[in-house]
């Protein structure tokens, strides 16, 4: 079973890394090929992911976004290179990159509120926080009336929510989105977005967010990975400096501001690039 | 124009004031592709199956010939038998010892296949190391380990319990490990970026997950062992429904055969509705609606 002495020397060893400076994610030279190199997903990417930021990863269909987020997740292992938290070579998954898929994950068995807890319980965190921290992570995802309703009794976008609030409740250090409204319709994706805005303002965490979405990526991010179509390379990386530091709680908001529409041109520019590259 | 619109209101008076009238849509064919049943009709429609099929047996009783009736006993006969039996010759007894005799031998059945199924789901290289025997062993008809039981064990219980044993585990543990094949990669994937580890995945995860179609696959394979039963029993039968089938067929008595295969079928539709009734309870989520 786990051993408590472990977890703690390895969270240890990340503050430890994160007090001398180490960003949270690095990814050195990445390669990830896959079939025996018949696909090439990651060509040598080598990346810095900042502090509380929210970095999107985008870019067309099969370039390897999703590839590097699960390599940092540690569910896959790069080919060549490696990729490190907080200085910290990733062995594996773990508690403190917690990650929302576009599946639905919840545990069909748990009603809401067991499945929020049920990351801390892996963690052997004692019940009274559990409860605490659950309550406050679905107020957070508005499911505070819901917290004794079955998954199947929920909608998809009331699904995604438990799973945020889930992932959020272990406490990460990274909170890592896999196109979390990927089967979601637009008016469900643009509620959760704003959701999305209100949690990363008041937890204040280092996000990475993988999207096809070229205005959900512009709205949500502080940074934009743009990935070129396979052998995926990061064509271009963009600071949302037209945003000043500000983040939106309301989408229509970010619509007006002087800047807007010349990045989503530019990045729909840079997208067809990259489709036409494929036809072609 | 204001005529014609009085006009109209005064036609549609009653619609006028309410809701606009139900809608009806065309009538649904008795043979509708994908077409609706509700919950009475579809009762109804059961009882319906099962009174036909009691009415065909019965017809074709009383179209063969008076002599050779005793080879084709009616509906009520064969009851009757059942009753009778129960009455004057134990056969409760044998009833409770072929029960017994199913229950056991598939409750250790599902004591070994459940874990090996959920290992081999959860373990690749468990697969690739017990899956091909498994896969080859359910190819054996349970029929021939008959002659081998009798020599190893006798004609004992546990050589009958073997029998049932053997006929079902395989195809168990095949089924249970599609079972926890077929939970989603994301469930597991996500358990793992929570910080779960391989006991708390197979336990806490992967088997939850299965369970529910893992009890179905044991509902479908306890059917199974239901029809080994005889073949069991036939294994120097001294109790038992199959025993009193073999018995009965020494002396030509059809009545009671049939009176055999009859427990048998009710005794399976009852096992079949204990499993259903099981789901409900353990499952609670599989069922919960809106």
């Amino acid at each position: 079973m786990t051993d408590p002495d472990n977890i703690s020397t390895r969270h240890s060893a990340l503050e430890h890394g994160r007090d001398a400076g180490e960003p949270p994610i690095r990814a050195n030279r990445v390669t990830k090929e896959y079939i025996g190199g018949s696909i090439v997903a990651l060509n040598d990417v080598s990346v810095d992911i900042h502090e509380n930021q929210v970095t999107a990863l985008i870019g067309p269909s099969g370039c390897g976004k999703t590839t590097l987020l699960r390599l940092i997740a540690g569910l896959e292992y790069p080919t060549r290179g490696n990729v490190q938290v907080y200085g910290q070579p990733i062995s594996g998954p773990g508690p403190e990159r917690g990650m929302v898929f576009q599946a639905y994950t919840s545990f069909p068995w748990l009603n809401v509120r067991e499945n929020v807890e049920h990351g801390m319980k892996i963690q052997r965190i004692p019940k009274k926080e559990r409860e605490k921290r659950a309550q406050h992570f679905l107020k957070q995802v508005h499911l505070s009336d819901f917290s004794e309703s079955f998954p199947i009794q929920l909608s998809g976008g009331m699904k995604q929510r438990v799973a945020i609030a889930r992932a959020l409740a272990q406490d990460p250090q990274l909170l890592l989105l896999d196109e979390p409204f990927g089967a979601l319709d637009a008016q469900v994706t643009w509620e959760m977005e704003e959701m999305i805005i209100e949690i990363i303002e008041s937890e204040n965490k280092t996000v990475i967010l993988v999207t096809h979405d070229i205005q959900e990526a512009i709205y949500l991010a502080d940074r934009i990975l743009f990935f070129t179509r396979q052998p995926g390379e990061i064509k271009a990386d963009i600071a949302m400096e037209f945003k000043q530091g500000k983040r939106f709680p309301r989408k229509e908001d970010l619509l007006v501001k002087p800047g807007y529409v010349e990045m989503e041109k530019r990045l729909y520019q840079m997208m067809r690039e990259e489709i036409q590259g494929r036809i072609s | 124009m204001i005529s014609a619109d009085s006009g109209t209101q005064t036609r549609n008076n009653e619609q006028a004031a309410g809701n606009a009238p139900l809608y009806k849509p065309p009538r649904e064919r008795f043979l509708e592709i994908r077409g609706s049943v509700g919950r009475n009709e579809s009762f109804i429609l059961g009882i319906l199956g099962v009174v036909a099929f009691f009415g065909i047996w019965e017809i074709c009783h009383y179209l063969t010939p008076a002599s050779q009736q005793k080879f084709l006993p009616g509906v009520g006969q064969v009851v009757g038998k059942i009753y009778a039996l129960i009455l004057e010759k134990g056969y409760m007894a044998d009833i409770g010892k072929s029960v017994y005799r199913i229950y056991v031998s598939f409750f250790v059945a599902c004591l070994l296949a459940v874990p090996l199924g959920l290992l081999m789901g959860c373990f690749v290289k468990l697969r690739a190391l017990i899956n091909p025997t498994i896969g080859g062993l359910r190819y054996l008809p349970a029929a021939s380990f008959v002659p081998l039981l009798l020599v190893y064990f006798g004609p004992t219980d546990f050589a009958k319990l073997a029998l049932l044993f053997l006929g079902c585990v395989f195809f168990l543990i095949a089924l249970i490990l599609d079972n926890v094949l077929s939970v989603p990669k994301e469930l597991i994937e996500s358990a793992q970026t929570m910080g779960a580890k391989r006991t708390h995945i197979v336990l806490k995860v992967a088997f939850p997950a299965a369970a529910p179609q893992i009890l179905d696959s044991m509902r479908n394979m306890i059917a199974v062992s239901w029809t080994y039963l005889v073949i069991a029993e036939i294994v120097a039968a001294t109790d038992g429904i199959g025993a009193v089938m073999m018995r009965a067929a020494r002396f030509l008595h059809v009545d009671i055969i049939m009176a055999g295969i009859l427990t048998i079928g009710i005794l399976g539709v009852l096992t079949d509705i204990t499993f259903r009734v099981a789901a409900r309870f353990l499952f609670p989520h599989e069922y919960t609606r809106r």
